[in-house]
């Protein structure tokens, strides 16, 4: 109860800065506005609601001159910032964390066809094999949870986490799945959560993108950037891709011969050329030009500052298990908490190559999920220690998962055997867990049957999820909308229910 | 003279007034259902009663509904009774459980007294504005020519039945127009308003140093000539169009659909009508006699995905994308959202669900089916091959075989009607490989259901073998039923597709028919030996015996194995491969509920008379004089291109739920002259639009006009605009003298930086360009849905995986990161300073002319001086450091100077100025 009064007032707290923050920001531009009458000032703020053309009490106040203005959410959030750990291909729940002890009986055997009738998979034809569990698992923690040998790290862990065991999804192929999870629906065209965020939430730090994505494996997911981009909302709430090589940021880079102080010299003339401009037409969208030059010139200072690594101590590389200068899910990891640390809403990390259908030794169920378990075990484990060792971790949000499961069947591909052993797309049940951001510890939600093949109780879906990230943000889903195509739009589609039973 | 008129007009007007008095005192003034009811409704009423939901069992969206009996057994509305209607008492009860809207603001006096009176006058339903026929609207009469005695402001002002519209409710807001622009600003406006890029130097110093009265419209006749007017409004067209050039989804591979883009800007160069413009990217292959470009017309709604991720149902994603033509036709030719409908009814607007799927039957019988190939194809042949298809139909139609000559270059340019092999089902020992073709081991059966074989003697068929010889057998209705064909393969092994040709028996009827392959040589049965692509069953090629036949036969056979370039477009099926069309519950696919037939939506405009039930006879639809929405949708389009903002700002929807028209009259005037009037000449249309006196003022808000009128919904001045993504990009590569003219031709990789391409399962690369096709315009640059070229994001391109209306601008500092920083423009900034430094005179002439060159105008003494200060200290700089003098010059040694690095970053200063990357 005391804790949760405490809670409260620092939430009031920063509704308060927040609001003193906008206000700072209205004198700031008052300020750059050299003295300029009321007038551009009174038009400058009330440039809001394009695309709404019934804003209700729902809608949230867009401002294209300032789309990034920090705002308020609809009610006092749990969280502030989302981390959100994707390994794209789909990693197998019966290897990591739903033990299924009846299914190593009957490892080898026909499956009955109970489990093919009426059902469809993308690879498997005919009748497969069943698949007994591939690695050892144990109880962890004061809480129980089991999780394999693959990740040893982990285990240490798991009374801070939340599984949620029972979820389930509706689309049995990479893309229209990860499109599902992070968008909501299984078609191209939908903003993505981190675009939601950052339209109802705007940015902290003007000087960072709200929404970055980091990408390693090598590949991008397989929908593409359409998981990170903006669907029907205006472009610049898409996720902005930070890369470990090259640009942190595209174009954040002066030009080879331009230094910093040619750079602000340059900036400068711009913009006193705009002043001139202002001066003679008096257009408010002139001024919001002038500042975001300047966000500009912060920007290059501060985003290959927070993106580079190497000022980390040695003992935050070794308990993340880093490898600076290359492109690994482990630097990312590491990359995601300096960001949330600096004010960035929302992380979104993708890792490729999960996708272990067994068609080769590193993409087989017993060696490659493995050795991907090991590039990312570590540093997820890392992450929540050092969340919480820095007082970060009550509100940041991290979630993690894949876009569907994997079956209990050993795949045969169009009825042959797999030259490795493999586990086919599986959509009636799968693993994702949470930790921070006012979500339960030391909790285990839904149950699979004996052999982990179909949800039995405690069922989720994405849109759940979805529903429960908004949820700690501050928003409830059925009400965070916007205006398209003549109707309102939520990330949640038609359906969603936040997951009480792991909301602390 | 004067006095006694004005006496009279004095009496005129005391009697108007009187009789206006007596008027209103003995009448209420009619209210206006569209106007005053609707919004009230849909604002706050319909979210509960109307479409899905109808608490109380009372609806809003139809009078029938409106005016039924409610739950409660009460009359909601009484016509004529408002105080025995429910709805007026519960609007006024003050028990907030009574209270209607429930749990929510009360309505306000007005909006009370609005309902009441619309009630009392009988409740009379209309239709919402955009749903309803076009009639001739009268031009307003401007004050100066009230009975043409009292000279006014306004007529003087007005150049064309624009103005009389925009300046009405000028007057109204006591506003007052601004000023012409001036000669410099209006130039490099309308320039880059009509052809998207800055005028060229002749154009430029004719219009600037002619004071001719027409030089104005000279200019505005030069520009809609010139080549680059079409490159300019098919790159705004690609965004509705959803083009791309790759096919979506996880692998998003490459497709070869350039031709279409080039199609639109041929279409608008040629200002072809758009009632033409719409009906050939619609049915342009249904046309009698089509021609090629009226096939790849066509292609506009082939830019739909098609999904090659393996494993994925085809049929799902060919529904999907039959879907999204629908919502795209309506989107960007109706500018009405339709896609509601798929699942329910609509809440707003008067479209039922059926009907979604009764328009859906019109895209739903084409020849696609999410094929790897993206089957059908237009073939293109070149000129020596294209003569050598003429003379094969010539000399089949002078030996009398008309029919056979159609068909037969039917099916030399697209391969069509074929069985895609991703028809087969039944598979024994076989599979569709990858989900895309159909794979046979030994032995293995598949089965091909529903083939009609009368008289189709000749199988034609598209395989490739992974194992040297073999055997395929077809047998008719049963794995083991009569056998049709057996075919021996040879002995060589055909790793890539060919075409086979085989005599068939003469059969009659429809069979399923069972394909089987052995082959013995395939120890592993698990081996795959055999794959199909395509089978053809038709007539044998005539004309056997007659004088030519020989060579006739060698050239079909030529032509069609012949792998030429193609591009998807849009076919239907034969009438024996017809596919249903089925509403689906909820809008899921899996659930089909009643089968329809092709029909447009009871409350629009019939289909015309004599239109067949197929994309023709929408097109004919779309296109008719009748058609309350394609005419207005698009002037709505063209208008928010100049101006900034649409009449109607939600260019996607002129529907109820879309934003009220700020000038309705002109938007319906403008819209009946396009049809009736102008011919659906787009370049009519959009020279009354910049010839008006409301186009060409001055962007300078004055304190009045700013402070009134913020968003310029009146048009007191004209709107300051930022550039669009193409814009910027083509403004920048035209001043700096890059800019290639080269116009058509397929999409062009210019610079962009590594790793951006890294879809799954894809191996294509970005490439760079060579030579000039490094400097295109923005609407050439090769489009990946899934990467998008990462500077035209940052200025609001959209994805394009979807059709998109309407881009919304933002302004953010990833913008200037993008002008300031991508080596495109400091490419553009080198060439630009190279050229500036080319001019006579001290560096302030120079840095004077450039942007002259840029801004069209001579440059203040206060900007110059900003920008001869970071001359001054880039060169001061530059002059202390040889190294970033030569890394910002980038030329060679001998120009790597000092003075040109400096001006190198005062022209990146200048690409990067507000009024730069905006249209005053």
């Amino acid at each position: 109860m005391m804790q949760n009064e405490l809670h409260n007032q620092r939430l009031l707290r920063e509704a308060e800065q927040a609001n003193a923050r906008l206000h700072t920001r209205r004198h700031f531009l008052r300020e750059c506005a050299f003295g300029f009458g009321s007038l551009a000032l009174g038009s400058l703020l009330q440039s809001c609601s394009i695309g709404s053309a019934n804003a209700g009490t729902s809608a949230i106040p867009f401002d294209p001159a300032h789309p990034l203005a920090p705002k308020l959410p609809q009610f006092p959030a749990k969280a502030k910032s989302i981390i959100y750990l994707h390994m794209a291909g789909a990693p197998s729940q019966l290897e990591l964390f739903d033990y299924k002890p009846d299914l190593m009986k009957l490892d080898g055997q026909d499956c009955p066809p109970s489990l093919l009738e009426g059902k469809r998979f993308a690879f498997i034809r005919g009748v497969p094999k069943m698949l007994g569990p591939q690695a050892r698992f144990a109880q962890h923690g004061g809480s129980g949870a089991w999780v394999s040998n693959y990740l040893p790290h982990f285990s240490s862990i798991v009374d801070e986490v939340s599984f949620l065991k029972a979820v389930t999804t509706d689309q049995f192929n990479h893309a229209p799945a990860q499109l599902l999870v992070h968008t909501g629906s299984p078609r191209l065209g939908r903003p993505s959560i981190g675009s939601w965020v950052t339209y109802g939430l705007g940015t902290e730090n003007q000087n960072l993108p709200g929404f970055v994505v980091l990408t390693s494996g090598g590949k991008f997911p397989d929908a593409g950037k359409s998981v990170w981009g903006s669907g029907f909302l205006p472009s610049v709430y898409q996720g902005v891709q930070c890369r470990s090589e090259g640009d942190p940021v595209l174009f954040i880079k002066d030009p080879k011969g331009m230094d910093r102080d040619l750079r602000k010299a340059s900036i400068d003339a711009i913009n006193q050329v705009n002043e001139e401009e202002y001066q003679e037409y008096q257009d408010p969208e002139i001024l919001s030009r002038i500042s975001q030059y300047e966000m500009a010139y912060k920007m290059q200072i501060a985003a290959p500052e927070v993106m580079n690594i190497n000022n980390e101590p040695a003992y935050i590389h070794e308990m993340y298990g880093t490898q600076p200068g290359k492109a690994c899910i482990a630097n990312n990891i590491l990359l995601a908490r300096k960001l949330v640390e600096k004010g960035v809403r929302f992380v979104q990390i993708f890792d490729w190559g999960w996708d272990t259908h067994g068609t080769a030794a590193n993409l087989s169920i017993d060696v490659g999920l493995n050795n991907k378990c090991r590039t990312v075990d570590k540093a997820m484990t890392a992450l929540i220690l050092d969340l919480k060792q820095r007082g970060l971790l009550e509100e940041t949000l991290v979630v993690w998962g894949g876009e569907f499961g994997r079956t209990p069947m050993l795949e045969n591909r169009d009825g042959k055997q797999n030259p490795f052993k493999g586990r086919d797309h599986h959509v009636e049940a799968f693993t994702i867990w949470m930790a921070g951001g006012g979500i339960r510890k030391g909790v285990s939600y839904g149950e699979t049957d004996e052999i982990g093949y179909a949800a039995v109780s405690g069922k989720v879906t994405p849109n759940d999820i979805q529903a429960t990230l908004l949820n700690q943000l501050g928003f409830d889903h059925e009400k965070f909308t916007y205006q398209f195509q003549g109707r309102p739009f939520r990330l949640t589609d038609v359906s969603g229910k936040v997951i009480d039973e792991i909301v602390a | 003279m004067f006095i006694f008129s004005k006496k009279i007009f004095i009496v005129s007007i005391a009697i108007l007034v009187a009789a206006g008095f007596y008027w209103v005192g003995t009448r209420e003034a009619p209210v206006d259902f569209s106007a005053d009811v609707k919004p009230i409704f849909n604002k706050k009423c319909i979210s509960c009663h109307g479409g899905v939901k109808k608490q109380g069992n009372f609806s809003v969206l139809f009078r029938t509904e409106a005016l039924a009996k409610t739950k409660s057994g009460k009359w909601a509305i009484v016509p004529g009774d408002p105080e025995h209607s429910e709805l007026i008492r519960r609007i006024r009860s003050r028990d907030p459980e009574d209270r209607m809207p429930y749990h929510h603001d009360p309505l306000s006096d007005q909006e009370i007294s609005v309902l009441t009176k619309w009630i009392r006058q009988g409740a009379r339903w209309g239709d919402h504005w955009a749903f309803t026929f076009l009639k001739p609207v009268e031009v307003p009469r401007l004050p100066g020519s009230f009975f043409g005695l009292i000279p006014g402001k306004g007529a003087d002002w007005a150049r064309n039945p624009v103005d009389n519209f925009i300046y009405q409710k000028i007057a109204q807001q006591h506003l007052t127009p601004s000023p012409e622009a001036d000669k410099p600003t209006l130039l490099r406006r309308v320039s880059l308003d009509l052809t998207g890029l800055p005028p060229s130097a002749s154009l430029a110093s004719k219009f600037l140093t002619g004071n001719q009265p027409q030089a104005y419209e000279e200019l505005v006749d030069s520009l809609l000539a010139s080549p680059h007017y079409g490159e300019k409004w098919a790159a705004g067209w690609l965004d509705i169009a959803r083009y791309a050039d790759t096919k979506g989804y996880e692998r998003d591979a490459g497709r070869s659909i350039w031709r279409y883009r080039d199609w639109l800007i041929k279409a608008f160069n040629a200002d072809k009508p758009y009632d033409k413009f719409i009906t050939e990217q619609i049915a342009g292959d249904l046309l009698p006699g089509a021609t090629d470009d009226q096939f790849i017309a066509t292609a506009f709604h082939r830019n739909t995905m098609t999904n090659d991720e393996g494993g994925t149902d085809n049929e799902e994603f060919r529904t999907a994308a039959v879907m999204d033509r629908v919502n795209t036709t309506w989107q960007g030719i109706l500018g009405t959202t339709f896609a509601c409908v798929q699942c329910h009814s609509h809440p707003y607007d008067p479209f039922t669900h059926d009907e979604y799927y009764k328009f859906m039957a019109f895209f739903n019988d084409s020849r696609d089916e999410d094929t790897w190939a993206d089957y059908p194809l237009l073939r293109q042949y070149n000129s020596e091959d294209s003569s050598k298809l003429a003379s094969l139909v010539s000399w089949l139609r002078q030996q009398g075989y008309q029919a056979e000559a159609k068909n037969i270059y039917q099916f030399l340019k697209t391969w069509q009607p074929a069985f895609n092999s991703l028809r087969t089902n039944s598979f024994v020992n076989c599979e569709l490989n990858d989900t895309k073709w159909l794979a046979m081991r030994n032995p293995s059966t598949a089965r091909l259901q529903g083939v009609l074989l009368d008289g189709k003697t000749q199988l034609i068929y598209r395989y490739s073998t992974f194992a040297p010889g073999g055997t395929w057998t077809i047998h008719l209705d049963k794995p083991d039923g009569p056998v049709l064909k057996s075919i021996r393969l040879d002995t060589a092994q055909h790793r890539s597709w060919i075409i086979g040709g085989e005599d068939l028996p003469t059969t009659t009827g429809v069979h399923d028919l069972y394909i089987s392959y052995a082959n013995p040589a395939l120890k592993d049965p698990n081996q795959n030996g055999l794959q199909f692509d395509w089978f053809y069953f038709t007539e044998p090629f005539p004309g056997k015996g007659k004088a030519g036949y020989d060579s006739a036969y060698l050239d079909y056979w030529n032509l069609l194995v012949k792998e030429v370039p193609s591009t998807p477009v849009m076919m239907d099926n034969p009438s024996d491969m017809h596919r249903a069309t089925y509403v689906f519950e909820r809008g899921n696919w899996l659930v089909k509920g009643k089968q329809v037939s092709a029909a447009t939506p009871h409350t629009l405009n019939p289909l015309p008379a004599g239109a067949p039930a197929n994309r023709l006879g929408l097109a004919m639809w779309l296109t008719s004089e009748a058609n309350p929405l394609t005419a207005r949708t698009m002037v709505n389009r063209l208008w928010e291109q100049l101006f900034g903002t649409g009449l109607v700002e939600t260019l996607e929807d002129l529907g109820t739920q879309g934003a009220e028209p700020t000038h309705r009259e002109l938007l319906d005037y403008l819209s009946y002259r396009f049809m009736h009037e102008d011919g659906w000449s787009v370049k009519k249309l959009l020279k009354e639009m910049v010839m008006s006196a409301t186009y060409r003022q001055d962007s300078k808000l004055s304190k009045e006009s700013g402070g009134q009128d913020p968003f310029n919904k009146y048009y007191s001045r004209s709107s300051r605009v930022r550039l669009s993504a193409e814009q910027i990009r083509d403004q920048a590569l035209a001043v700096s003298g890059l800019l290639s003219e080269k116009v058509g031709g397929p999409s062009v990789m210019p610079w962009q930086p590594e790793g951006i391409w890294m879809s799954p399962w894809n191996g294509e690369y970005w490439i760079s360009s060579k030579g000039e096709d490094q400097y295109r315009r923005a609407l050439y640059t090769f489009w990946k849905r899934t990467a998008p070229y990462p500077s035209m994001i940052s200025f609001d391109g959209v994805g394009r995986e979807v059709c998109t209306a309407r881009r919304i601008r933002t302004n953010t500092p990833l913008q200037a990161l993008v002008t300031l920083n991508d080596s495109v423009y400091l490419d553009a900034a080198r060439h630009f300073a190279w050229r500036m430094q080319q001019e006579k005179g001290d560096v302030q002439a120079q840095i004077s002319r450039g942007y002259e060159i840029a801004m069209q105008k001579k440059i203040s003494s206060s900007k110059l001086l900003a920008l001869t200060a970071l001359y001054k200290t880039a060169l001061n700089k530059f002059s202390h450091d040889k190294q970033k003098t030569f890394e910002m010059a980038g030329l060679d040694k001998q120009h790597n100077q000092p003075p040109l690095a400096a001006l190198v970053v005062v022209a990146n200063a200048i690409l990067n100025l507000d009024e730069f990357i905006t249209k005053s």
